[in-house]
């Protein structure tokens, strides 16, 4: 039954069934599926967009190889904790220093911070990790080290998994804690309790102060933002590569795949896109997200 | 049509005489009670009868004539039949009986038919004839023969007290026969052997019982009751100053369990020295388990007291007592050193082991302090509280529960420090891992919202969280330790409250009475067929059945402040999981009216 079928009877079909026609109930005309669409709004990628995209990924996959660096570091005794705390500290500044300026550029709808506000914020922070340090340390002085390594890897994997890499700032919950427990297991591995301090200072600054700034540097000035990015890799690769090769070539595969060869794929595989939609598809409900989401 | 006629055995070999009894309404039966002999005045039976009624409360009525001719004494027939002329009945009964012969004969005569129902050989198949043309029913007999005193002290189960409802059925056949005979008391005063004006035949003839010790008990009771309930006033009234009702001391009284069973004994005394005798079957039977397990209580706390003051055997027992503590105390010390290294290989937390367990051990100490100082005084102690096993077996026994719990109160200490600490963090983990996830518990919903956290509260959060999840094994385990010990403790108070509750409450004067004299307590009746001949009546026996000594236990068991378990297993281990408090036993109330 169809369009090449015997010729129907004179009376047009209408395509309803609520009235007796002279056609089956599955008789089709020459109008069948014109309502069909094809990959409706369908984005064409391009390349090197993608790969400044996926660039952040790979920033991030750096920033934790950094960290873990770091951790060697000190593990090793190469690294002090008061040249860890004071750089951290430096670094601090200057970041802070660059945000202010970077925001000021931009008149910012939201209420901001005063410096009171950050003030208090930091005096908080570091009070608290100095006061705790001595309990984090002997937290897992009964843990055997392999579990701990184990626990440690899962968390930084969750991390990686669940950043919100659309929107780093405020940083999302999961992520950030669970990179905040990876950084207590391994910090309280370290022989003294001013090191667990240095370290959690140093991951707070990493994973949590961090991604802000990054938002803030993108929001402003996206050709700056690629170079950050590439920076970062390049350190990432290159600190762990004074501790072992082995890791910085791992790091750096896994970069490359992260950055130049996904994207690749993506856009090599968006041809073999075929999506139909159609007016049988379930109504979907438009929210306006400005109206919908709360202060 | 069936009738029904209650034959009294004692009355089966009774003379010729005029029958006394009830009939039942709504059903088609009558329930005979004594046997009037000649001569009598028929205005001085109608006299006595109506007295009878106004002092038992029954519709007693003549129902009919009995007749067991001796030899001699022919030709009643036509007298008995005339005497139905002569007490104008509805219906009146002829019972006939030949010496000799079991089957009784029986004509029933209506007062408005006017027509003969014979039972007997000759005219039963000319009735028969007459009733078939005329369609009419035969009336059949059925004699069922009772013995008059069981029935008279027996109470059907279950129990229908008060008033009965007009709006409910009228109670069964059965148990209006049952009521009849025992109401009719008044009625077996007079005998055939006394001098009056009637002489009448019903159980007391067959022998009247001798029971001199229990109307010497009944007279000597009435003083003795009058000098308890003064007791018992001045004891309330002393317990009722007011400085027993300051707050700690009536905390401390509700907890300890003698207290507890002082109150409760003196509410049973006070039940049963009130100056009225019991009304109705319960109450009769409450005051005498009351009674009973009283006295037996105090038989076996007199027993006790012999064997205690015995031999020296107090000094024995407080020998010993101060070196168990101080056993019990040297066993705690070493599990807690156990837990401090690393107890079945688990991984614990030096800082917080070393914590926690020099706070236990320095507790100990204190307790083994305090053991050491009051050990003169165990002796005297033990020998002053063994006086108050001569209240009662369940008084030494609440002492000992209440000493136990005193002994062992370091024990439920360290359960509540270590329950208090667990349940503060479980409630922190389970909240800082929603912090986790980035979640939160509505209140107002009773749910877990979604919530953006400040950047330092998911720090110090993460941090909290960390921390308390490294430490739980610790305190998982020292709340598991001393969990047990409690419950241990708990245990061993619960199986001696569980026997003060039995001692308190089981029915022994019922289970007595049921084992003893089995058709005091009936649960329904059996029947027996004595003589089944055609052409004469039916005759049935009917028997009690006693009730089941399950029932007799349930329905006379006096309600105590019985302890059961408060929550079933399921919330039991949900509330040790969680790291609530538990307090298994919970005691019931006496006040339940």
């Amino acid at each position: 039954m169809g369009p090449d079928g015997a010729p129907g009877p004179s009376v047009p079909w209408q395509k309803v069934l609520w009235e007796r026609q002279p056609f089956p109930d599955n008789y089709v005309d020459q109008r069948f599926l014109e309502e069909l669409r094809r990959n409706e709004g369908i984005r064409q990628y391009r390349y090197w967009t993608v790969v400044k995209e996926a660039g952040f990924v790979g920033q991030q996959l750096s920033c934790v190889a950094i960290f873990i660096s770091l951790w060697l570091y000190m593990e090793q005794g190469l690294l002090s904790p008061e040249t860890l705390l004071w750089s951290s500290l430096v670094c601090a500044l200057l970041g802070y220093g660059l945000y202010q300026s970077l925001s000021s550029q931009v008149e910012s709808g939201c209420e901001p911070r005063t410096r009171l506000a950050d003030l208090q914020s930091a005096a908080i922070f570091l009070s608290f990790t100095f006061g705790f340090s001595p309990v984090l340390k002997t937290l897992t002085e009964s843990v055997s080290t392999d579990t701990v390594y184990a626990m440690s890897a899962i968390m930084l994997l969750a991390h990686l998994v669940s950043f919100p890499y659309t929107h780093p700032s405020p940083p999302g919950s999961l992520s950030l804690n669970a990179a905040l427990f990876a950084s207590v297991c391994l910090a309280s591995r370290l022989p003294g309790a001013l090191h667990t301090f240095a370290m959690l200072s140093c991951a707070l600054m990493v994973f949590a102060l961090w991604p802000c700034l990054l938002q803030r540097v993108r929001d402003i000035a996206p050709t700056h933002f690629t170079g950050v990015c590439l920076g970062v890799c390049v350190g990432g690769v290159g600190g762990l590569g004074l501790q072992s090769p082995g890791g910085a070539v791992l790091l750096a595969l896994a970069l490359g795949s992260v950055t130049l060869l996904c994207p690749l794929l993506l856009v090599r595989l968006q041809r073999h896109k075929d999506n139909i939609q159609g007016p049988w598809d379930e109504a979907e409900i438009h929210e306006d997200l400005d109206h919908g989401r709360g202060t | 049509m069936v009738l029904k006629i209650f034959f009294p055995q004692c009355c089966n070999r009774a003379d010729s005489g005029l029958l006394v009894g009830r009939w039942i309404s709504g059903h088609d039966s009558a329930v005979v009670l004594a046997v009037i002999h000649y001569p009598f005045i028929p205005g001085q039976v109608k006299q006595y009868i109506q007295q009878m009624q106004a002092q038992s409360g029954v519709e007693l009525s003549v129902l009919g004539s009995w007749s067991l001719p001796k030899e001699g004494q022919e030709g009643m027939e036509s007298f008995l039949r005339d005497l139905s002329t002569i007490f104008p009945q509805e219906r009146w009964l002829q019972i006939k009986r030949q010496m000799g012969k079991t089957g009784f004969t029986c004509e029933i005569l209506n007062r408005d038919q006017n027509d003969q129902h014979d039972d007997s050989d000759n005219k039963k198949k000319q009735e028969k004839k007459k009733e078939e043309e005329e369609g009419e029913e035969e009336e059949k007999v059925i004699f069922v023969h009772y013995e008059q005193r069981k029935v008279m002290l027996s109470q059907l189960h279950p129990i229908e007290n008060g008033v009965p409802d007009p709006k409910t059925e009228p109670p069964s056949e059965l148990r209006q026969v049952f009521q009849t005979v025992a109401r009719s008391q008044p009625l077996f005063f007079l005998d055939r052997y006394d001098d009056g004006p009637l002489k009448s035949t019903h159980w007391q003839s067959e022998g009247r019982e001798a029971s001199i010790i229990m109307e010497l008990l009944k007279q000597a009771s009435v003083p003795l009751c009058l000098l308890i309930s003064w007791l018992l006033s001045v004891w309330t009234w002393i317990c009722n100053v007011r400085i027993f009702s300051l707050y700690p001391l009536r905390f401390l009284s509700s907890k300890l369990s003698t207290c507890v069973q002082l109150s409760y004994r003196t509410e049973h005394l006070r039940t049963l020295s009130s100056a009225k005798p019991a009304t109705g079957h319960t109450e009769f039977m409450r005051k005498s388990n009351i009674l009973v397990s009283f006295l037996i209580d105090v038989a076996l706390g007199l027993l006790l007291i012999s064997w205690l003051y015995r031999d020296d055997h107090i000094r024995m027992l407080a020998n010993t007592l101060v070196p168990a503590a101080d056993h019990v105390a040297k066993e705690l010390e070493e599990l807690l050193q156990w837990l401090m290294g690393a107890p079945a290989g688990l991984k614990m937390n030096r800082a917080l082991d070393q914590v926690l367990g020099r706070f236990f051990l320095y507790h100990i100490h204190l307790w083994i302090s305090y053991i050491h100082l009051m050990s003169p005084f165990i002796e005297g102690i033990l020998w002053y509280g063994g006086l108050s096993a001569c209240l009662g077996l369940t008084f030494a026994l609440s002492l000992l529960s209440d000493m136990v719990a005193l002994l062992t109160f370091h024990i439920y200490c360290f359960y509540v420090y270590g329950a208090r600490l667990y349940c503060l963090k479980i409630y922190g983990l389970s909240s800082l891992w929603r912090l986790f996830r980035g979640k939160k518990w509505n209140v107002l919903r009773q749910r877990v919202d979604s919530c953006s956290y400040d950047l330092d509260q998911l720090f110090i959060g993460t941090l909290l969280f960390t921390i308390l999840l490294f430490l739980l094994p610790t305190t998982a385990l020292y709340y598991l330790v001393f969990t047990l010990l409690r419950l241990g403790v708990v245990l061993f108070q619960g199986i001696l409250h569980l026997s003060v509750d039995f001692i308190n409450s089981f029915p022994l004067f019922a289970m007595g009475l049921r084992i003893c004299r089995s058709y005091r307590l009936g649960e329904g009746v059996k029947f027996r067929v004595l003589c089944e001949e055609p052409g004469t009546a039916l005759h049935l026996l009917m028997e009690i059945n006693p009730l089941k000594c399950s029932t007799v236990v349930q329905t006379y068991r006096t309600p105590t402040y019985s302890c059961y378990p408060k929550d079933s297993w399921a919330a039991l281990i949900k509330k040790l999981f969680v790291g609530e408090l538990i307090y298994p036993w919970r005691h019931k109330s006496t006040k339940t009216d």
